[in-house]
């Protein structure tokens, strides 16, 4: 990489058709390890730390979940299928777009722009 | 660093095959069995839990990867000098009607892990199982394995037929005291002949029941201290596993209140519940209650001289694992917690290095 700032190093992670949708790569980019998730086409890049206890969380499953009911009405509905990503951990779930914790928007993953160039999926960090 | 928990978990229960006696190898080989074949034989609890119990970072494939993960994922990676295997599966030996195959199987677990994980690793030191709805049998095992060098303590699952205290379990606790090992209880064996785990009947949700799982274990303390059990075997230890510690200080207050007033309903109790549980019990960490704020649980543990009663345990590769980096307790408190506590306990285990000289105050 180039002698840049941090804040500017690009980082080249694969072809973007070695990373189809539903598909992630666990990256070490100079020590520090970046999930980098491909949903319906579009590439997101999280830190493989959770804010929780710092556990592996790119590692978890990628799924949906049951939305929030209104009223205590027990019911489920199932939805963001593909968008949520849960903690190896503990479990916790996350939006994969955002880095929001579904239980406290407050409570975020670290997330990082994630660009394609020249066919290459490049993680901006 | 001392871990109090470490779960080594096999790929199919067909590796006790060699290890266990041959009128109950048949039972395992051809009988039935509660999943596939290669599950272990055990009443499961009603509740399942929606993700897996265990780490989704962690999924070995063989027994070697049970062992080669582990290695990577917790004793490299944050170095205890001890891990005190506690099994997976085979606690629940305790949620089976028959006693015979019950304890026939703990010994072939005993026999596996001190045959297969023991020389894996100089860090291991192992519980050896018991089946307590088999008294006799558990204090047999007891006696045949207990002078084990690395074996350290007596583990049960904490969901039970009766309470530990009860006269029922006398040979089990005369056995561990003649030993000279700590009787342990770690969450589990909340099914079959363990009918009530929860009392006011069967919650609904695993999350929610997983909060409420360490009934069992309250009941527990208030048994073996009221049937006097630290004054007949004054050298024992009671250790409770993965149930909690936040409720200790209060069900001791209660005791104590009642005890003041009610003392001659159990003339051979003689000092203060507390005092025995001072002296008796102790408690592994995780999980560990999260609070949020910080001061709140501390006081709470302070009630109950945390930094005496409290021994590090990971859990290690359950879902509700606590890394020893990152345990969220008094940073004068974890020479004993993480390291000191643990050794007063387990004898067997050498001696602390050098005073002040730990681990996990570096890590803190
Ligand atoms: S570390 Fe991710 S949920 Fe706890």
């Amino acid at each position: 990489m180039s002698a840049m700032t941090d804040k500017r190093k690009h980082y080249a992670i694969c072809k973007a058709a070695d990373l189809p949708p539903g598909q992630r790569i666990i990256a070490d980019l100079d020590g520090r390890s970046v999930g980098v998730f491909n949903v319906n086409g579009e590439y997101h890049a999280l830190h493989n730390r959770c804010p929780h206890a710092a556990g592996t969380l790119c590692m978890g499953p990628v799924t949906g979940t049951t939305l929030p009911t209104e009223h205590g009405a027990r019911e489920f509905v199932y939805g963001s299928e593909g968008h949520i990503l849960r903690c190896a951990w503990h479990g916790w779930e996350f939006e994969i777009e955002t880095g929001k914790c579904l239980i406290d928007a407050k409570v975020r993953a670290k997330t990082f722009k994630v660009s394609v160039e020249n066919d290459q999926v490049v993680v901006h960090i | 660093m001392i871990d109090c928990d470490v779960h080594n978990d096999w790929s199919s229960s067909n590796v006790l095959l060699p290890y266990i006696d041959t009128t109950f190898r048949d039972y395992l080989l051809r009988g039935e069995l509660p999943g596939a074949r290669g599950s272990f034989p055990h009443a499961h609890r009603p509740w399942l839990h929606p993700e897996d119990f265990r780490r989704h970072d962690i999924k070995p494939t063989n027994d070697d990867e049970h062992y080669s993960f582990m290695r990577e994922n917790l004793l490299d990676r944050y170095k205890p000098d001890v891990a005190i295997l506690t099994g997976e599966e085979a606690l629940e030996v305790s949620t089976l009607a028959n006693p015979h195959y019950a304890s026939a199987l703990a010994s072939a677990y005993n026999n596996w892990v001190i045959d297969t994980w023991l020389p894996r690793d100089d860090r291991f030191w192992a519980s050896i199982i018991i089946a307590p709805q088999d008294p006799q049998g558990a204090a047999a095992e007891i006696r045949r394995l207990g002078s084990h060098p690395r074996v350290v303590q007596v583990l049960a699952s904490h969901g039970s037929y009766r309470p530990y205290g009860d006269k029922f379990y006398d040979p089990i606790w005369q056995a561990c005291s003649e030993v000279g090992l700590p009787f342990a209880v770690h969450l589990g064996g909340q099914g079959g002949i363990n009918y009530q785990p929860i009392g006011g009947g069967p919650t609904t949700y695993y999350w929610e029941t997983h909060a409420l799982l360490l009934q069992p274990s309250m009941t527990h303390v208030a048994s073996v201290i009221s049937n006097g059990i630290f004054e007949r075997y004054p050298n024992m230890m009671f250790v409770v596993i993965e149930c909690g510690v936040t409720w200790l200080p209060s069900i001791l207050w209660r005791l104590d209140a009642n005890w003041k007033a009610l003392r001659k309903e159990t003339p051979w109790v003689k000092r203060l519940p507390s005092e025995y549980a001072r002296d008796h019990i102790r408690m592994s960490t995780q999980p560990l209650e999260e609070a949020a704020n910080k001061q709140h649980l501390w006081d709470v543990l302070a009630a109950m001289d945390g930094e005496n009663m409290l021994m590090f345990a990971s859990d290690y590769p359950h879902w509700d694992f606590d890394a020893p980096d990152d345990m969220q307790l008094p940073k004068e408190w974890l020479p004993k917690i993480m390291d000191g506590n643990a050794r007063q306990v387990y004898k067997k285990l050498p001696r602390q290095l050098v005073p002040n000289d730990t681990k996990a105050g570096v890590m803190s």
